[in-house]
């Protein structure tokens, strides 16, 4: 993905499809090439109205994304990839999620967990219960709850717990997974 | 809401594709299947609202400043580090 700064429109540049353009709080007015928006057919829980997404890096010294709505601009989240904060990190997606996001190979699907940034008391917590996952190549991605999975909702970036175990029967389905990748 | 009651083994049908069984009753836990379309999603109604929350908390981030991220990374990766 080549992002672009002019003068103070920020744009995500794809195959030259159409622009879609609009006004964020975070990063004022932005243009996203149709093509790179992703979208999120069920949205996420307590998003459900907002179906498109686009990721946009934060800044290169940071393992941080944005996960922008294009439909919203007022929605964001900081989005970060879960083996930068616990390489062991290894959910159990199904078979189901697997076809309904239409995963064929392991180079195709990325992981990304939302991050949740409180001020007082200072806590950075990521939610391992409920990875984002990305269809890179469709362009289509879910927020999977993982049912059976100890993985915390609040997992403390800083103090890094509660650390669980987990069983993970589908090991071998998550072997596929890979880092986001920096040219999203 | 609608209230019916089952007997062990029974089943209901909500529409056509959906069809909610009743398994096994032990004191207070009860076992229930779901048979339904793989495009219909089914959560437990706990783990369901915590995500919702935890996301709805998670987007008041939106006004954070690109300085305040690097800081929090920068932060992070000092206790990282000191593993």
């Amino acid at each position: 993905m080549e992002q672009v700064k002019e003068g103070n429109v920020r744009r995500v540049n794809g195959e030259g499809g159409n622009l879609v353009k609009l006004s964020t709080t975070r990063f004022g007015y932005i243009e996203v090439d149709e093509s790179r928006v992703i979208m999120v057919t069920e949205g996420i829980p307590g998003f459900e109205h907002l179906k498109r997404y686009a990721i946009l890096p934060l800044d290169k010294k940071t393992p941080f994304w944005w996960f922008q709505s294009v439909e919203d601009g007022g929605i964001a989240f900081v989005v970060v990839d879960p083996y930068i904060l616990k390489p062991d990190y290894n959910p159990v997606i199904s078979e189901d999620d697997m076809r309904f996001l239409k995963i064929e190979c392991k180079e195709d699907m990325a992981l990304m967990v939302i991050v949740t940034i409180r001020s007082n008391p200072f806590v950075v917590s990521a939610n391992l219960r409920a990875p984002i996952v990305v269809n890179l190549k469709k362009r289509l991605a879910k927020q999977i709850v993982l049912g059976n999975s100890s993985y915390p909702v609040c997992y403390n970036m800083v103090s890094r717990e509660p650390v669980n175990k987990v069983r993970c029967p589908e090991r071998d389905l998550m072997q596929q997974w890979q880092p986001l990748p920096v040219s999203l | 809401m609608l209230i019916l009651t089952r007997k062990l083994g029974e089943s209901i049908t909500v529409d056509d594709d959906i069809k909610i069984t009743l398994l096994d009753i032990k004191g207070k836990q009860v076992k229930i299947g779901i048979d339904a379309p793989k495009e219909i999603t089914v959560h437990r109604e706990e783990v369901y609202q915590m995500i919702k929350e935890q996301n709805i908390q998670a987007s008041g981030n939106n006004d954070l400043a690109g300085q305040e991220l690097c800081n929090i990374w920068n932060r992070l990766k000092k206790v990282m580090s000191e593993e």
